[in-house]
């Protein structure tokens, strides 16, 4: 067996590649593909199981309550770690309302306004803008889609964070929230613009495939009416692209909800929910979404209970995700019917 | 039966790729535990692989996790930043390796002349949210808190020099994930102070403390107050490759190595 293994002959790869380049049957070609397909979906199965496994014990020792509010955050995760030093067994009290609801806020947020802006550029670019614009405005919508998010990120932390704090927050409204938050530029407007600035790009891409994919004749046939452009724009193209648009906000809402990397930067580190009766000073208030959570706290991984928090956090993650693809379904099933688009 | 072949063959080359990298195995040392602990670790290791026939796997995660991990004999060795306590689980041994200072630093906008003891514990705490109510501040305002999360060996040290068991750092201050975001956040913030390794205070002040600027030169010559030791944790005593290499760490070339950026121990 060793001898066998340990030198393979350059004949047995050479028959390899022979019978891989040969022109594939079509049975060969439905059981190979099948099987790569099953396996995504096993891949899939499995990666659910362990986290809701690995999950468990922080749902079942908090119950109901681990989704509503109570103490800080930050202290409990820290409370949590240091159980393991105790020798009293593991501590996993933890109320996650501020780390819901900054994902909540970011996510919602940066999708709303994302989806204005992506609706209203893809209706200039197509109908509107003239050809060189045009020309220029298509590569740099999917050059953008593409920037990775560490690099928004970046910018956040070096440009954007401390142009906030220091300039935009004044030290009176600093010290009207001191005895309860730190305001340092690091904070929800700033995690909402950015997160726009990332999403609305993939939206816009969408959008604009959609728009150009109605029909010529619906829309000529109105102009033909004596329609202007703006109202065979709202009343046609738009109505008829909403499944893709729909498609695009449900996309970009899974980008905006997994994003961890760019939000652990420039959100500010503090499990602190951002409340809105503060009016102006909401939006200068730290919040920490869960994905953020995680990777700020991934180096406390192996301490058992934290993990295990941790996993809950994805977990949390995962099934909104699923709800989202759900929704995104259910959405599009009424407006199939005007056609056009994804 | 086509098919069948052809996944046995992918199998085979699989396996065959897979064989020399095991029958070239070389004892391997596992290091798991402090952040801080593990630049020198890997320094250290660099430096003595080049001369022996060993392979070190360093994992990070906090100093906690580094003696929880070699007490489970998960890992060969622990890294710890924190020194031994009561309730660590018994026969464990601790091998100093070297010593670090800990700065406390504000942005270079307000360079603070002096901090004592009492000064921090209540800025930390919580205690004092003014920079007004600090002498020697040249600015008004918050004071914004920037520390470390609880898997840090930092923090730790942090509590144990500057705070005390009894005094908890405010739960508003911002945690960060890494002494380069402690760093970088205290550097463009004018109200921020923080602490960090000795490693990251480039573009920061560090405060003086009880009256002693925080350097390596002052750290080494033990004036410096914010000190805190590294050890390489064993169970038991340490045996073998391991035991060779803790031993190699206290030579003149592995010393000459830890007094470029760390204070070795006599």
């Amino acid at each position: 067996m060793t001898t066998k293994v340990a030198q393979p002959s350059p004949g047995l790869l050479d028959s390899l590649w022979e019978t891989v380049s040969k022109p594939w049957t079509d049975k060969r070609a439905e059981l190979v593909l099948g099987a790569l397909a099953c396996s995504v979906l096993v891949l899939i199965a499995g990666m659910v199981i362990f986290v809701f496994v690995k999950a468990w014990p922080s749902f079942s020792h908090n119950g109901l309550s681990w989704f509503g509010s109570g103490g800080n955050v930050d202290q409990q995760l820290d409370d949590i770690f240091n159980s393991t030093k105790t020798g009293h067994g593991y501590d996993y009290h933890l109320r996650a309302w501020p780390l819901l609801w900054g994902t909540i806020l970011t996510t919602v947020g940066a999708v709303v306004l994302g989806l204005a802006v992506a609706l209203f550029a893809a209706v200039f670019i197509v109908e509107f803008a003239p050809d060189w614009l045009r020309r220029v405005l298509d590569p740099v919508v999917r050059l953008l889609a593409a920037v990775p998010s560490v690099i928004y990120g970046l910018i956040g932390i070096l440009v954007i964070v401390p142009f906030v704090g220091n300039h935009l927050i004044s030290a009176g409204r600093k010290e009207s929230v001191a005895y309860v938050v730190q305001l340092t530029g690091a904070s929800l407007i700033v995690a909402v613009l950015i997160l726009t600035v990332m999403i609305t790009p993939i939206m816009l891409a969408i959008i604009v495939d959609a728009l150009r994919s109605v029909p010529r004749g619906w829309t000529e046939g109105a102009a033909a009416l004596g329609v202007n452009r703006w109202r065979v724009m709202w009343t046609i193209s738009v109505r008829a692209a909403r499944p893709a648009i729909v498609a695009a906000a449900v996309l970009a809402t899974a980008r905006a909800l997994g994003e961890a990397i760019m939000l652990s930067m420039v959100s500010g580190s503090i499990g602190f929910a951002p409340n809105p009766l503060d009016g102006i000073t909401f939006f200068f208030e730290p919040t920490r979404p869960l994905a953020a959570t995680i990777v700020d706290r991934a180096d406390a991984l192996s301490a058992p209970p934290l993990g295990q928090t941790l996993y809950a956090f994805a977990a949390v993650l995962l099934v909104s995700a699923m709800f989202l693809s759900l929704a995104g379904w259910l959405a599009k099933q009424p407006l199939k019917k005007y056609g056009a688009g994804a | 039966m086509r098919t069948f072949r052809l996944t046995t063959v992918a199998v085979l080359a699989l396996a065959a790729l897979a064989m020399p990298a095991a029958a070239l195995a070389k004892p391997t040392i596992t290091l798991s535990g402090s952040t801080s602990v593990a630049p020198l670790a890997a320094k250290l290791a660099g430096a003595y692989v080049k001369h022996h026939k060993v392979r070190f796997k360093i994992l990070q995660g906090g100093s906690d996790i580094g003696v929880n991990d070699v007490a489970h004999g998960r890992v060969t060795l622990g890294m710890s930043s924190r020194d031994p306590l009561p309730s660590d689980p018994g026969g464990l041994q601790f091998n100093r390796i070297a010593r670090d200072g800990i700065c406390v630093a504000t942005n270079p906008g307000n360079p603070i002349a002096n901090l004592s003891q009492e000064q921090i514990q209540g800025i930390f705490s919580g205690k004092v949210r003014s920079w007004s109510q600090v002498p020697g501040a040249r600015i008004g305002g918050t004071i914004d808190l920037i520390v470390r999360n609880a898997a840090s060996g930092t923090q730790d040290a942090f509590q144990n020099i500057f705070m005390g068991q009894n005094l908890r750092v405010a739960p508003s201050a911002s945690q960060k994930p890494s002494n380069g975001r402690v760093q970088q956040s205290i550097a463009s913030d004018r109200n921020a102070i923080g602490y960090v390794d000795f490693n990251f205070t480039r573009g920061l002040h560090t405060v003086p403390y009880k009256g002693v600027s925080c350097s390596l030169r002052n750290a080494k010559s033990g004036q410096y107050g914010g000190i805190r030791n590294f050890w390489l944790v064993s169970r038991g005593k340490a045996k073998g490759p391991a035991a060779a290499w803790i031993k190699w760490i206290r030579s003149a070339a592995a010393r000459s190595i830890i007094a470029s950026n760390w204070v070795p121990v006599k």
